[in-house]
């Protein structure tokens, strides 16, 4: 078990790689900053899971990545305080200074 | 084609064409069910009683839930830690979901609770991830490009179409269960409801209430009853 590079509280911001082929990192929160709010499982990542790597696939700790709705929507309709809460896996975080 | 003018309205209209048609999806579906049976990956009897089981399960299982943790403080801390051992408490088991030993897909439960600041809901941008044990089959607008793209970025109008407005220091919170986490919505148990039972609190229970597009009433038992009681 790698131990998690990232701890809750921590800020991060999303990257925005090339993906050739399947992921599950969406389009809408690349380049967008979160911050963790829960570590989840390490488990094969999508990437390869998608070809059924389920032995030789590679294994990242994932993490609940919480945004500001305003973070993500520039033209976002509703409250400043509105959240939204999803899951990426270690190598798609970057840590931001802050 | 102007004396055909007056049922125009017919054309590309047929119920029992539509329902004939064999869309794509449906023939790569039988397909790979036939490739996995004659492989002997499962059998046709175990895809039978997996759809079976699919078709029959229901929202019952969260709604038991959740009127167990509204009765029962210890559950309730129990369920909120590790969702998936708690369910088994209720008789379900997210690993062998059916009990036949079909493979499964749900992997990681997770309760959100819902509190006087925080209001929760669920959605799948990427496809229709919903937690089926607990919830049942998703309904067909759930699973609609227009609920999974509008949801994440314009929630409070998707969840006024709903007919539910949230007050403004109430922090509307997304989850867009993108991974291998399935969640599941625990509302706030509602006035009125002072001293009755598990099984009567399960009854006000619903579906949507657990996925978040609703609030539970001590007079509402159905996701329909506001429409029935509209048209009285």
């Amino acid at each position: 078990m790698a131990r998690p590079k990232f701890q809750v509280g921590d800020t991060v911001r999303i990257k925005d790689r090339t993906t050739l082929f399947h992921t599950r990192t969406q389009k809408f929160i690349r380049k967008r900053v979160g911050t963790i709010v829960e570590h989840r499982p390490e488990w094969v990542i999508p990437e390869d899971e998608a070809w059924d790597r389920m032995e030789t696939g590679r294994k990242e700790p994932f993490y609940v990545i919480r945004f500001k709705q305003t973070e993500l929507w520039p033209d976002y309709t509703g409250l400043a305080h509105d959240t939204l809460e999803t899951e990426a896996s270690e190598s798609w975080l970057e840590a931001v200074k802050g | 084609m102007a004396k055909h003018h007056g049922d125009g309205h017919h054309d590309g209209h047929n119920a029992f064409d539509v329902s004939s048609k064999v869309s794509e999806f449906e023939i790569l579906e039988l397909a790979v069910r036939e490739l996995a049976i004659e492989k002997g990956i499962f059998s046709a009897e175990d895809h039978r009683r997996f759809a079976e089981w699919a078709e029959g399960v229901g929202p019952h299982g969260g709604s038991k839930l959740v009127a167990k943790a509204w009765s029962d403080p210890a559950f309730k801390q129990r369920l909120l830690e590790n969702g998936t051992e708690a369910c088994k408490e209720v008789g379900i088991d997210w690993l062998q979901p059916t009990g036949v030993g079909t493979p499964s897909d749900y992997t990681f439960f997770y309760v959100l609770e819902n509190t006087p600041q925080v209001h929760n809901v669920i959605v799948c941008t990427l496809c229709s991830c919903y937690p089926r044990p607990v919830l049942g089959m998703s309904p067909d607008w759930y699973r609609t490009p227009s609920y999974r793209r509008r949801m994440v970025r314009r929630p409070r109008e998707v969840l006024a179409e709903f007919g539910l407005h949230l007050p403004a220091d109430v922090e509307v919170r997304v989850h867009d269960s993108n991974q291998k986490s399935r969640f599941m919505v625990m509302p706030m148990r509602p006035e009125g409801t002072e001293g009755w039972s598990e099984e009567q609190l399960a009854r006000i229970v619903t579906r949507d209430t657990m996925i978040g597009v609703a609030l539970p009433r001590a007079d509402r038992t159905s996701d329909a009853g506001s429409l029935a009681e509209q048209a009285r």
